[in-house]
């Protein structure tokens, strides 16, 4: 008698993301054990992500270099100019970089924070005297060359700096890990009169010592970063007489550049992995909740190993807050639309990430950069060549981890994916070599309304939308085992690509 | 008529009554002459007897303490207090010369004194104070915070500071103040101590009032006796001049009758002769 064939279906398979944490016997098949280059969608599938558009044409300002980081300044006028770093220089514009670095201005590092703040925006780096730059001056100077700048001084050479409750604060600098320095009020350069002043919390840390590394402002408190604690200062509107709210030990921030605010929480990243601080206004608590639960361990061994630098940041449009190691060029991303169950973010991975540098902007496009320049994130390709999407479940045991599995169909459904190829792989009982079947999807030029439907100068317009293209395939599988790992890959080239789901139908065998 | 009548001219009665009037003239002439001396001489001895009579007389007054004022002939006053009283004097004299000494000293140290002293009792709540702020701020984590608007400090610091200065300020002005109030003090002291000082004197002099007057009614009594005494010695002289006087112009009387009977001098007045 012929044996029932056992289907199982993954509907929106690793929409929970990568978890590289649990037993793979044990895992949600939400999970992926790989999702690589790949986002959580709007429909919460898997999907790849977009590419990057270079949009720079003259990079001769950069050179070789990479760019370190970007800040787009609005002054309040609502004119935008757009500052990035890198090449030792101080660089604006987008399609053709110019330097910006004052005269006689000698950079040799490009760790530099930028903030608007006031109508001017400020350069910060650690031992470096900070930089301005304001449409008025229509120049980047020295802080100290501001009319009526006072107080600007080395030891206020910080390498942090926010601009929170209409002043400027800055620590970590080259002598001094313990103070936080801020301006008078409204006022960026004046550091030493008015109601500037600062406050030395090397006998706030509770764990005795600690280096300051990064600041946030949220919700009225300041928070201070230390490496392995945390210190949270409530009434920071009247910094003289704020008073400490809450500490915070062995848990710290790694780098500055981790920490993005995402309107109602603050993400940094520990040496335990990323963490927020939930907000709970009637308590005035803040608990802290880690959101990288499902990879504590990769990350931990990511951050251990980096040797360069990191960068952030948080797109609401696109729903994620990215987290790249640069140096092992390494990209993480976290879909902030929801935790699951532990709390934890959905994560994929964005291996041979070249990106070194995030700025949204205030239109919600999101630049970054690169050693081509500032790039824009969007479209299917990085820069016109492809890149591999890739997904593996962890492994399948059917519900039953005894008894033989025995493949007989995988039936994958993809959105979108014109043109591509599609590679479905499969492998049996923990195996690392997988049995490899493709097809390419076809060559579907979606319609959209008011667009030559059959290409350029074509004739008519279309006069509806034809929405996602949809591919289902049957492919046939073969071999046996007792647990199944299933993966797709698929180089993406121009078009999106979405995993709605995987249905797989296998023979239910013997124990073995 | 004999020859003297024949002489002369005049009968020999007449010369004789003649002689007798020129002598009792010239006796009457004598006589007047003599109590006008015995007059002045008697009167300047009751003169020189009323000046003894009426000399000063020396006399001493002794209080009841000991102290005794002594006025002597030539009306010199000699006072001196009993030796109890003398040392009373001294001590009160020389306490207001260390008073007085004092007043004059320069008030800087004396303030300094008092200032300290002040600081001293306002330094243990200060400290408490301080170290209650300081560990406010130190659980309020701000124990490291430095504001430009309140120098260099936290609000509550800079209270604090400005609260101290204002006490210490406070201080230093009481400290003069009450530095000054010393002076014045000590001056007032050396005043009251010196007045004090001669309060003995001022006893003495008072206690010898009644010796004073007791003498001037002695001395009252005195004058008036030797009033009385020169006034009856002056009657009796005066009578003896009278009566002198008297006799004296009965013998010119008698002698120019004498002279006037002879008619030998015609119609000469006998006064013409003297």
């Amino acid at each position: 008698m012929a044996q029932e064939l056992r289907s199982i279906n993954l509907v929106a398979p690793a929409f929970k993301g990568i978890n590289t944490e649990d037993s793979p016997l044990a895992q949600d098949p939400s999970f992926a054990e790989i999702a690589d280059n790949a986002v959580i969608d709007k429909r919460g599938r898997i999907a790849a992500r977009k590419g990057y558009d270079v949009v720079t044409t003259n990079k001769t300002v950069l050179g070789t270099a990479s760019i370190r980081a970007i800040r787009e300044f609005r002054d309040n006028a609502g004119n935008s100019k757009i500052f990035s770093v890198g090449n030792n220089k101080i660089i604006s514009g987008t399609t053709t970089l110019a330097d910006e670095t004052p005269g006689s201005y000698t950079i040799t590092a490009d760790n530099w924070k930028m903030v608007d703040f006031n109508d001017s925006i400020y350069f910060f780096q650690r031992g470096y005297q900070p930089l301005v730059y304001s449409n008025a001056s229509g120049a980047v100077e020295t802080l100290s060359s501001v009319s009526g700048a006072a107080g600007v001084a080395s030891t206020m050479y910080g390498n942090e700096v926010i601009a929170a409750y209409g002043r400027l604060w800055t620590a970590d600098f080259t002598n001094n890990k313990s103070t936080v320095y801020w301006s008078d009020l409204l006022i960026g350069h004046d550091w030493s009169g008015g109601t500037s002043g600062s406050i030395d919390i090397s006998k706030v840390w509770p764990d005795g010592y600690d280096e300051i590394v990064a600041l946030a402002a949220h919700n009225g408190m300041l928070i201070i970063f230390g490496q392995h604690s945390i210190v949270v200062y409530q009434g920071a509107e009247a910094p003289a007489t704020m008073s400490l709210m809450d500490t915070v030990a062995g848990v710290g921030c790694v780098d500055r550049d981790t920490v993005q605010h995402t309107g109602t929480d603050v993400i940094f990243l520990s040496h335990t992995g990323l963490r927020s601080f939930g907000r709970t206004i009637q308590e005035k608590s803040m608990p802290i909740s880690t959101l990288s639960r499902t990879i504590t361990k990769d990350i931990i061994s990511l951050i251990q190993n980096e040797s360069s630098f990191f960068r952030s940041v948080y797109s609401p449009e696109e729903n994620f807050y990215l987290l790249t190691f640069v140096g092992q060029e390494t990209t993480f991303c976290f879909d902030i639309r929801g935790a699951l169950e532990d709390g934890s973010l959905r994560v994929t991975r964005w291996p041979g990430s070249v990106f070194t540098a995030y700025e949204r902007l205030t239109d919600g496009t999101l630049y970054v950069g690169t050693t081509d320049g500032i790039s824009e994130y969007k479209d299917y390709s990085d820069n016109g060549s492809s890149y591999r999407f890739k997904y593996f479940s962890p492994s399948l045991t059917f519900g039953d981890v005894s008894r033989l599995k025995i493949l007989k169909k995988i039936k994958p459904t993809l959105v979108g994916a014109n043109s591509a190829t599609v590679f479905m792989k499969f492998a049996y009982d923990f195996g690392t070599s997988y049995r490899t079947t493709e097809f390419t999807v076809g060559n579907q030029q979606p319609a959209f309304f008011n667009v030559n439907e059959f290409g350029t100068n074509s004739s008519p317009l279309s006069e509806f939308t034809g929405g996602e293209l949809t591919n289902q395939r049957s492919l046939n599988a073969v071999g046996s085992g007792t647990t199944v790992v299933v993966g797709l890959e698929s180089d993406i080239n121009g078009f999106a690509l979405s995993l709605q789901e995987i249905n797989l139908l296998a023979l239910i065998g013997k124990t073995v | 008529m004999g020859w003297f009548e024949n002489l002369t001219g005049i009968s020999t009665g007449d010369a004789v009554r003649a002689g007798a009037g020129v002598y009792l003239a010239e006796r009457a002439y004598d006589r007047l002459g003599d109590i006008g001396e015995q007059a002045r001489r008697e009167a300047s001895d009751i003169a020189r007897q009323g000046l003894t009579q009426s000399e000063f007389r020396p006399f001493t007054v002794t209080t009841a303490t000991g102290g005794m004022m002594g006025v002597g002939p030539e009306g010199g006053t000699t006072m001196a207090v009993s030796p109890q009283e003398q040392a009373l004097q001294q001590q009160l004299m020389g306490g207001a010369g260390q008073f007085f000494g004092q007043a004059q000293m320069p008030t800087t140290a004396r303030e300094q004194a008092v200032f300290e002293r002040m600081r001293a009792a306002q330094r243990p709540e200060e400290e408490r104070q301080r170290l209650a702020l300081e560990e406010r701020l130190a659980a309020q984590g701000r124990l490291g915070t430095s504001s430009a608007a309140y120098g260099g400090a936290t609000p509550e610091q800079l209270a604090m500071a400005t609260a101290q200065e204002e006490a210490r300020n406070r201080a230093m002005l009481s400290a003069m103040q009450q530095a000054q109030a010393e002076q014045a003090q000590q001056a007032a002291l050396g005043q009251q101590f010196l007045g004090a000082g001669y309060i003995p004197q001022q006893q003495l002099i008072a206690a010898t009032q009644p010796g004073l007057t007791t003498a001037q009614l002695a001395q009252r009594g005195q004058l008036t006796g030797a009033g009385l005494f020169g006034e009856a010695e002056m009657s009796g002289l005066e009578a003896l001049l009278s009566s002198g006087i008297g006799q004296a112009n009965l013998f010119g009387q008698i002698g120019t009758g004498l002279l006037a009977g002879s008619g030998a001098f015609g119609d000469l007045d006998i006064t013409d002769l003297f």
